[in-house]
């Protein structure tokens, strides 16, 4: 390429171009801070329409497209509208340009493997980000006639989660607990465990520490499951603005997928922040504050989001959006305004505990106060079989937790009991980005609830079981691709699980 | 309850409206003894803008604020004039001329809240964004 070429290029760009002058709706800016603007003018203007920031300098800067704002407050007089991006260049007087829009993202499958902003703008320095489809942020939920009741397994990989608490694909099950207890470790397994199959999944950060997310970026790359996740990030030095719609706009670029007939797997990491952000928000806007000086629209803040994830028939294209909210309490407080508010939305919480996590419980999964309200009818048949005794083996286990320090002085039976709950909540320990398959998880599980763990000691559950997977995997394959295509424990597969079994543990005690 | 300044200018049109040019003085002078009473002769600015909105859309007045490079010519304000005056459909238009160097060229024609920016500066801005994409 010589320079006569480019220059002819150029030349040809230049005559091809056409400009064409409109009249448009305009507004000056009467007062600006904290990410929001009061307008005059812009009579036209509706309610959550993008508006565009036009400061002096940076409209020179940047060509066409300043700074975009979202249209919240229509008053007599004036408008208030919230800022989506720094609002410093931002001045009194400064011109506001209506765009006819309302605010929406752009959607695709570009997105996938990206790390984007709520707008869509690429933040990982991978280049533009092109996409022809516009959703927008706001969409009411699909309607009664659309949904169908969950049906299909979100297999998170976690066992406890996966046998007690099941999600299915449609659900929306609340990650709820104290800071740094392992909820957003629970979203990044269930993320991970999604490799190689056919769940797209989209990761929103509110307002968190963007040194976190790069760890988490750089995690979900080390384990190649960037290649069917979109990160959606508001960091906590972004603008409130962007953490109050990034829900919203990750909810879009799922519903695209879902209306595809395809099934997302959307985190909210986490609610709380999206609430502080809205709290700000409104305060500035001068709308009433309410209960913990949360305005009057809290509870429709989220209920309206979480809606959007359905699980649509046939009829309406069969894809799903599963949301898996998470929630940071203060010292364990579930009975605050925003925690209850969400409890009540979603269709079942697991519930994590400090005290569980610092005894070395991980997941620190409380078992009894965690529900999933719809997930068992997704459960798969093997799954359903070996679980239903945990849950049971569990409660009998709190329950008599507190007569262990008893030792000697206990019963036969008391003293099975409390054995085995130990070694339950033993095998449900799991490590981080270690997610398991069903079929592992099954074959583990009907080890435990079958008594063929009584015999080890609990401190050696945690290796006895590694070697089991690793004696399957080598040595009796067939039961695991049995499990896992038939998704069921018939008689036939039982015995060959109970022979196995036994094989492996005449080995390990003669090896040991 | 108080009184906004739109509803002072909008009472201070409908005393004044059909009134012979004697009867208005007093009109006046009355008006602006409310307005001490009230305490609202420091809005007194605001509610003299309302009056002339309400005053110019009862009778068909447009006010255009015309940014050029150049002061206009005769000739092109009176253009301009006609232009306004058909696209609003404006009895009669009064034209405001700002001289603002840095459109390089053409006119910005201003009207209420809408904007016509013909000027060379934003003809540029959008050949550089096409450049560029």
């Amino acid at each position: 390429m010589n320079k006569d070429h480019i220059i002819e290029q150029l030349k040809k760009q230049i005559e091809n171009f056409e400009t064409s002058t409109l009249t448009e709706k305009v507004g000056t800016v009467i007062e600006v801070g904290d990410g929001v603007a009061k307008i005059s003018g812009l009579s036209d203007v509706m309610a959550s329409e993008m508006i565009e920031f036009l400061p002096s300098e940076a409209s020179a800067k940047k060509g066409p497209g300043g700074i975009f704002g979202v249209v919240l407050n229509l008053e007599e007089g004036q408008i208030g509208a919230m800022i989506l991006g720094a609002c410093e260049g931002i001045k009194e007087g400064d011109t506001v340009k209506s765009t006819g829009k309302i605010l929406s993202v752009p959607v695709g499958e570009n997105l996938i493997g990206r790390v984007v902003s709520p707008l869509g703008v690429a933040l990982d320095g991978k280049g533009q980000i092109q996409s022809e489809k516009f959703y927008p942020v706001e969409k009411i939920a699909p309607g009664v006639i659309t949904r169908k009741s969950v049906s299909q397994p979100v297999q998170t990989g976690i066992k406890a989660i996966d046998s007690m608490i099941p999600i299915g694909r449609g659900q929306r099950e609340l990650i709820i607990g104290d800071r740094q207890v392992g909820k957003t470790a629970i979203a990044v397994d269930a993320i991970i465990n999604q490799k190689g199959q056919d769940l797209i999944c989209i990761y929103v950060a509110i307002g968190q520490k963007e040194s976190k997310i790069a760890r988490i970026v750089a995690e979900l790359e080390k384990h190649g499951a960037m290649e069917h996740t979109i990160v959606v990030l508001a960091g906590a030095s972004d603008p409130a603005a962007l953490s109050f719609i990034a829900p919203y706009a990750g909810c879009a670029m799922g519903e695209y997928f879902m209306d595809q007939g395809k099934d997302v797997l959307i985190i909210y990491d986490d609610l709380s922040k999206h609430a502080w952000a809205y709290r700000q928000i409104s305060l500035i806007l001068k709308r009433p504050p309410g209960r913990e000086a949360y305005p009057g629209d809290i509870f429709y803040l989220h209920s309206r989001l979480l809606e959007r994830s359905a699980r649509l028939n046939e009829d309406f294209g069969g894809g799903s959006i599963t949301a898996l909210p998470i929630i940071e309490t203060q010292a364990g407080d579930v009975s605050a305004y925003i925690p209850t508010n969400v409890i009540s939305i979603t269709d079942g919480q697991i519930y994590l505990e400090s005290d569980l996590f610092y005894k070395g419980v991980r997941p620190a999964i409380n078992a009894g106060l965690s529900v999933s309200r719809v997930g068992s009818s997704a459960q798969t048949k093997a799954m359903k079989k070996v679980a239903g005794k945990i849950r049971l083996d569990l409660a009998q286990f709190r329950e008599l937790e507190a007569f262990a320090q008893f030792g000697s002085d206990l019963d036969e039976k008391t003293r099975q009991q409390i054995e085995r709950g130990r070694r339950t909540v033993e095998v449900l320990k799991q490590g981080q980005y270690e997610p398991m398959s069903m079929e592992n998880q099954v074959v583990a599980l009907y080890a435990l609830t079958q008594g063929f763990m009584d015999d080890v000691a609990v401190e050696k559950i945690s290796v006895w079981e590694a070697d089991f997977h690793k004696y399957l995997k080598s040595s009796a394959k067939d039961v695991l691709s049995l499990i896992a295509k038939e998704k069921e424990l018939s008689e036939g597969v039982v015995k060959k699980l109970e022979a196995a079994i036994k094989d492996f543990k005449d080995i390990y005690q003669n090896g040991a | 309850m108080k009184i906004t300044v739109a509803q002072y200018a909008k009472t201070l049109h409908e005393s004044v409206k059909d009134k012979s040019q004697k009867e208005i003085p007093e009109i006046i002078s009355g008006f602006v003894k409310i307005l001490a009473k009230n305490n609202q002769v420091k809005n007194s600015g605001k509610i003299i803008d309302k009056f002339s909105d309400i005053y110019n859309q009862e009778n068909g007045i447009v006010e255009a604020e015309i940014a050029s490079r150049e002061v206009l010519s005769n000739m092109l304000s009176n253009k301009i004039k006609s232009f306004v005056k058909e696209k609003y459909q404006a009895k009669e238009v009064i034209l405001k001329n700002i001289v603002d160097e840095k459109i390089k060229g053409g006119i910005v024609i201003k009207v209420g809240d809408e904007l016509m920016d013909a000027s060379v500066s934003k003809q540029l801005r959008d050949l550089k964004y096409k450049l560029s994409n």
